[in-house]
């Protein structure tokens, strides 16, 4: 190693002198190796332009031509996902869409799994917020009969009975699994804080005793209802031509009948009727090992002028080195990471801070992300802190779009809620122009910490006469007593 | 202790599936153009402009593997893999997750039995300073001993957490273990804990002034660069670091033929006994590895693959069937596992592998069969090289593992060409008998039955007699 450095050493006047050629001067003036060479400034690619065509039956249909690999992706969109699920039937909309894959009137699980296969190629559906989709993805030789295989999924689904069952198990194991982590518990409480008994308050993916409720005859009637062609959006990207595109467009899915029917309204909360802000729930678990620490509040819509702002805003506060994680993990040690989340949607959605720790600091937990949303206010990130906290933005938007798979969900996304599809071509810009004051203006009126409600779910005797000096609120409920089907989150007295 | 430990230790196998892989006729295939180019130092540099989103992939191919570990040192390489991500002489402990991470973009590394690639993906405005980064680590290491060891005892965890506590994980380490005599390839990458132990700062330096030079070196750069402008962020920071005039060591030992079958029986704390075969097969260059990665598809991908249609599904014998192509630089093995089902005898498992072995010798696989193989394999590395990233992966592999970056465009064109008969012939050529390692890894449990006899045949009997 010695030598090596020795050696090292006697290179940098070299290196120097090659310095001028390509560095700036204000740079040279500097060793160049002793610290990392700065960024240039950001480069700007041109992503394909999204071309579009609504068939006779109501189908929009979006066309992404990208060429440099042979792959194609499509996915079929329906707009409405869990928001529709009716309250006591939570989960309806994400196993519906989980068992368009499990049978049709012509293939069974097995051979639709086959018929996959052998082209090569991948198909995967299911249901968030807002939407339902299925997607297939394959070689662009294949695309043909893979699209005859994503209409007879999406179109003629049979929800046999043993399929429903096994889908069913499978769902009430996954939630048993989830219902004993402190973390994924206060997630759930934390949506029906956020929105009380509107939509957006239960959980996707059911609760145990609306998994129990939910029949062949719902799921059956609940594709009935959603999965029409005026309801829906095929968006097709990759290595084939826009015109060969609407036609197998057209010839898989332009013989699918529009409904006399009006369209259904989207269930979303039209205005947030959530629970009152400033709730303090505690959910006591006196086996959890750790406390898992939520501040949640409503935050914005996809459509919001502010979009750019708040994810911005968002990207100061989570990351590996955002605001959270370096109070609550790298300065204080007290978690393994902390984050937050702005969950934009075609109604308003939630923003979280969140981070899991001992449960004796679960107050002091609460105290930090509270004080660290307040500071985006009373101290917003200068131009140094600004700037890479946007790259991450950037960063990750970029490598997203580099598969087709990734510029197909971008511009779904876009057409689902109704937005110009070329904001691809906008959003590094757009992420450029938010200044810190921006984010500081951002933080103030739109995530006031005051209207944020705080959930802690964990061993409650370790962190309750903490959180009671700072709170005259607290709600205590023992997970025993945990009903996720009302934003009461407590089981009645006479069902128990 | 980096967040990605658990990523670098998973990466350890993942060269397996990055074989090369085929076109179809009907599918235009992209073709993957690049510039070669090497600096009097002997750094070869890879690069290929895309400009299609703002990113960029680096990577740095070092040709030292787990078969270069130092005599008594196994999991050396790996370890060394780790400490490259301590301090070097201008860059603080993990800084290289910082000059990555904060940016929008990501880094790991990996290390296989015959490379030790490191990589990151940031936004295309950060280059000049992950080249800075990469020549500062190839430059030299500043390491203390704190350091040192500390980054050892994480390691050592990930043996623990990947071959120990994974109830199969021992299974697969065993099976590399077993299969070569010779070949330092019996050595599996994570190495021992008895020789992670005894290795020290010391061995660290001179493990980077023997490996981690120049001319052992090849930079791979994808993404959206301007070529004039990578070659002048190359020559700078490169540029200067010297070739050294000593030699660079190769493995030279051969892995002997096989000439009759070999068994052997193993316990472990898995709940369910597990079978493996192993065949020794040629090095990853030969031309008779794409029909053995056809065969490898036909018996092992998806729920119609043979393995799982014959073994779960029809006969429901085992809960997991699968087959790999692995391959290697030097010498390959031909790998068919199965986990049994509950109640089920290891023979019985044993016997209906070897039947879909004979079937595969005795007809050509189905035209059908053969274009799905083909299909699966393609689309796979057709997803691979949708990204920057997989793109320069698949070209580092071409040029250092392969020896000629051009296959990465010409081994598309030669799996396609692959046919049932090749297939056919391949599984009579190296799937015999006098060719096959067998191990059974059974419960720890079914060895207690037994009053301490070592004979394994033994052993085996009495626990297929305890199960019965």
């Amino acid at each position: 190693m010695n030598k090596m450095t020795s050696v090292f050493g006697r290179s940098l006047l070299l290196l120097e002198l090659c310095a001028f050629l390509v560095v700036p001067l204000e740079v040279s003036a500097q060793s160049p190796q002793a610290t990392p060479p700065p960024p240039a400034p950001p480069r700007s690619v041109e992503f394909p332009k999204p071309v579009e065509q609504t068939l006779a039956n109501g189908l929009r249909v979006i066309v992404i031509e990208r060429s440099d690999t042979p792959l194609v992706s499509a996915q079929l969109i329906i707009k409405n996902g869990g928001e529709v699920d009716p309250p006591e039937l939570p989960g309806l909309a994400d196993m519906t869409a989980n068992l368009l894959t499990k049978g049709t009137q012509s293939r069974d699980a097995t051979q639709i799994a086959e018929a996959v296969e052998a082209l090569g190629g991948s198909l995967d559906s299911g249901a968030r917020w807002d939407a339902s989709n299925a997607t297939v993805g394959v070689m662009s030789a294949k695309i043909g009969p893979a699209m005859e295989i994503l209409a007879d999924v999406v179109r003629r689904p049979t929800f046999k009975s043993e399929e429903v069952e096994r889908l069913r198990q499978q769902y009430l194991d996954n939630l048993t699994l989830a219902l004993g982590q402190p973390g994924a518990i206060a997630r759930f409480v934390a949506a029906r804080v956020v929105f009380g008994d509107a939509p957006y308050g239960h959980p996707t993916s059911g609760t145990p005793a609306s998994l129990a409720r939910i029949s062949r005859e719902d799921l059956a009637k609940m594709h009935e209802r959603f999965y029409r062609p005026d309801n829906a959006i095929l968006v097709i990207g990759g290595d084939l031509k826009s015109k060969d595109a609407f036609a197998l467009a057209t010839r898989y899915f332009g013989d699918w009948q529009k409904p006399m029917t009006a369209i259904p309204v989207s269930g979303a909360a039209a205005s947030i009727v959530a629970g009152k802000p400033g709730r303090v729930v505690v959910i006591d678990k006196p086996d959890a090992g750790q406390a898992a620490v939520y501040l949640a509040r409503i935050g914005i819509n996809r459509k919001d002028a502010d979009y750019f702002r708040g994810i911005v805003a968002n990207s100061v506060l989570n990351g590996y080195s955002g605001r959270l994680n370096q109070e609550i993990r790298i300065k204080r040690g007290l978690s393994y990471g902390a984050a937050s989340t702005l969950d934009t949607r075609r109604d308003v959605g939630p923003f979280a801070a969140s981070a899991q720790t001992k449960n004796q600091s679960g107050a002091q937990v609460a105290d930090l992300l509270i004080g660290e949303i307040e500071r985006l206010t009373s101290s917003p990130p200068s131009e140094a802190e600004l700037t890479p906290r946007k790259a991450v933005l950037i960063g990750n938007f970029s490598r997203n779009l580099e598969t087709v798979n990734g510029l197909v969900s971008q511009v779904s996304s876009l057409a689902l809620y109704g937005l110009d599809l070329n904001e691809i071509n906008r959003y590094i810009q757009n992420v450029q122009t938010i200044s810190s004051a921006d984010v500081q203006k951002f933080a103030g009126t739109r995530l006031d910490a005051k209207g944020a409600n705080i959930i802690i779910v964990g061993n409650a005797k370790e962190f309750l006469p903490e959180l009671g000096r700072h709170f005259q609120n607290v709600e205590v409920i023992p997970v025993a007593e945990l009903d996720l089907n009302t934003a009461l989150l407590r089981k009645k007295k006479q069902s128990e | 202790m980096p967040r990605n430990n658990l990523v670098r230790v998973t990466l350890i196998a993942t060269l397996f599936l990055l074989l090369p892989s085929g076109l179809m006729s009907q599918t235009r295939m992209p073709q993957l153009r690049f510039t070669d180019r090497t600096l009097p130092n002997g750094l070869r540099i890879l690069s290929a402009p895309d400009h299609s989103s703002p990113t960029v992939a680096i990577q740095v191919w070092y040709h030292v593997g787990s078969k270069d570990d130092p005599q008594n040192r196994s999991g050396f390489a790996h370890l060394f893999e780790h400490i490259m991500f301590k301090s070097t002489k201008n860059m603080k402990s993990e800084m290289m997750d910082r000059l990555t991470e904060d940016v929008g973009g990501f880094n790991n590394a990996f290390t296989a039995d015959d490379v030790t690639v490191y990589f990151e993906v940031v936004p295309s405005n950060y280059l000049e300073t992950l080249i800075w980064a990469e020549a500062d680590r190839l430059s030299g290491l500043n390491v203390d001993d704190a350091n040192f060891k500390s980054e050892r005892d994480v390691v050592k965890e990930e043996y623990r957490q990947s071959v120990l506590a994974p109830p199969y994980g021992r299974f697969e380490y065993l099976l590399q273990q077993k299969s070569f005599l010779q070949h330092p390839y019996k050595r599996p990458t994570i190495g021992s804990i008895e020789d992670l132990d005894a290795a020290s700062l010391k061995d660290v330096q001179d493990f980077h002034t023997t490996y981690y030079r120049p001319d052992n070196a090849t930079l791979v750069v994808v993404g959206d660069f301007e070529p004039k402008q990578l070659d002048a962020w190359v020559d700078k920071y490169f540029g200067p670091i010297p070739r050294p005039d000593r030699a660079l060591p190769r493995v030279q030992i051969k892995e002997p033929a096989r000439s009759a079958e070999t068994r052997v029986t193993e316990y472990g704390h898995n709940d369910l006994p597990a079978v493996g075969l192993t065949y020794l097969t040629p090095r990853q260059a030969d031309p008779d590895s794409d029909a053995l990665r056809v065969a490898d598809a036909i018996l092992s991908a998806g729920e119609s693959s043979r393995l799982y249609h014959a073994l779960v599904y029809e006969q429901q014998l085992a809960a997991e069937a699968g087959a790999n192509a692995e391959s290697r630089e030097d010498a390959s093995l031909f790998v068919l596992t199965a986990v049994l089902s509950e109640g089920k005898k290891p023979e019985d498992v044993e016997r209906s592998l070897l039947a879909e072995v004979k079937k595969m010798q005795e007809a050509p696989v189905s035209a059908t069969e053969l274009e799905k193989a083909k299909n699966q394999i393609i689309t796979d590395q057709l997803r691979q090289r949708e990204t920057s990233n997989g793109k320069a992966l698949a070209l580092g592999e071409a040029a250092v593992l392969l020896g000629d970056p051009a296959r990465v465009n010409t081994d598309l064109e030669r799996l396609q060409r692959v046919t049932a008969a090749d297939v056919q012939r391949v599984a009579k050529k190296y799937l015999t008998d006098a060719n096959r390692l067998v191990l059974y890894y059974l419960p720890e449990a079914a060895k207690k039955v037994n009053n301490g006899s070592p004979d394994g045949d033994d052993l085996l009997e009495r626990a297929r007699r305890a199960g019965k």
